[in-house]
């Protein structure tokens, strides 16, 4: 090939690509439109597999989680017993001072179809006709939160996951004694952490980690997480530690969009 | 180059990017999963023909597909695999010789 049909060819490329970056939306929007049925279907295939494999490979672990979550799971049952009736006497005493409501969320439901090849950010099958808007928080059923919708198409979104290293937002750790606040970081891989706690604040693991609304990113009292592992240097001025959140994108299918928060009436 | 091949690695590539993406992730390492294409730019610029450009146009296509399937500009992986694919054929010109099969696709 000559010089001159080379850079041609080159110039013509560059301008294909410069077209393709213009129009990326539109572009973008098209591919995920043909490729979400076979992508649904991948990820259904791929999620009954690793089930099917972690159930053989992790039986004996399965059994010990199984023994754990039931005894969690009567803990649970009595302290429900007693919030039940504090809950009734929350409302009497909140009909008396004529308050509102306690605050709720209207969502959104949406699959998840595949996961970016590089950074922590997933596709779902939501966009702007369903109500879709950017920044919007994406929890799963259990209200564990997972991120928000950084770009929205017709009929998809791209959620950036609070595990993406572009993802901070504030968060409280609920010990024993009281609630303290951190940074809660994503830094890439699936993993978070939680920085800038206080050398002094005692935290443990096991500890939750929750949202919280001060920065504005998220609403409050999302849960987050867990602290699995602490870092605490003498000559570091804060802790940080890691943390293992709820929301596990390889075992869910459904999320759900936060499109709007109820906020109590007066 | 015969569009038979052309199609073919198209479609190939298309759906490696598909199953990278929503399957192999529920397999992935610290959210990272094995990139075919990559391998296969690889793999087919080591061992094709000097004459053959089907690793060049594989990068292209390839890189295309890994563009639209992530969430940077379109062109950074086609960039990135085009560069690989001309590095290695450099390489392979100039500095160390690997026995090719007379016709790979």
């Amino acid at each position: 090939m000559s010089k001159k049909k080379k850079l041609l060819l080159i110039a013509f490329v560059v301008l294909i690509l410069v077209f393709l970056n213009l129009f990326q939306k539109d572009v973008r929007g098209f591919f995920y439109k043909i490729s979400s049925p076979f992508q649904r279907i991948f990820w259904k295939t791929g999620d009954s597999i690793s089930d099917f494999f972690k159930a053989l490979v992790f039986v004996k672990d399965l059994k010990q989680e199984n023994k754990e979550l039931k005894t969690e799971n009567q803990k649970l049952l009595s302290q429900l017993i007693k919030l039940k009736s504090l809950e009734k006497e929350n409302e009497t005493l909140r009909q008396a001072l004529n308050l509102g409501l306690e605050k709720d969320f209207k969502l959104i439901q949406a699959q998840i179809i595949s996961k970016d090849i590089s950074q922590d950010i997933i596709l779902i099958n939501k966009g702007s006709e369903q109500g879709i808007e950017e920044n919007m928080p994406v929890i799963t059923s259990q209200k564990a939160l997972c991120g928000k919708v950084s770009e929205v198409y017709n009929k998809f979104s791209k959620v950036v996951l609070i595990s993406n290293k572009k993802s901070s937002f504030d968060g409280k750790v609920l010990t024993e004694s009281k609630e303290i606040s951190a940074l809660v970081s994503g830094r890439g891989g699936l993993n978070v952490y939680l920085e800038l706690i206080p050398q002094e604040e005692e935290i443990k693991q096991e500890d939750l980690i929750i949202s919280c609304c001060l920065g504005g990113v998220y609403p409050d009292n999302l849960l987050i997480g867990k602290i699995s592992k602490i870092k605490k240097g003498d000559t570091e001025p804060f802790q940080e530690a890691e943390i293992s959140p709820f929301c596990v994108i390889k075992e869910i299918e459904e999320l759900f969009i936060i499109s709007e928060v109820f906020k109590p009436t007066e | 180059m015969s569009f038979r091949t052309i199609f073919f690695l198209i479609f190939l590539c298309y759906f490696s990017v598909l199953f990278q993406t929503s399957l192999l992730f529920h397999f992935s390492i610290w959210g990272h999963t094995i990139n075919f294409i990559l391998l296969l730019v690889i793999l087919l610029n080591l061992f094709e023909p000097p004459e053959q450009k089907y690793g060049i146009l594989t990068a292209f296509i390839g890189g295309f597909f890994l563009d639209i399937f992530s969430n940077g500009i379109i062109g950074f992986w086609i960039l990135a695999l085009l560069v690989l694919s001309f590095f290695i054929k450099l390489v392979l010109r100039k500095y160390v010789k690997i026995p090719t099969p007379k016709k790979i696709i």
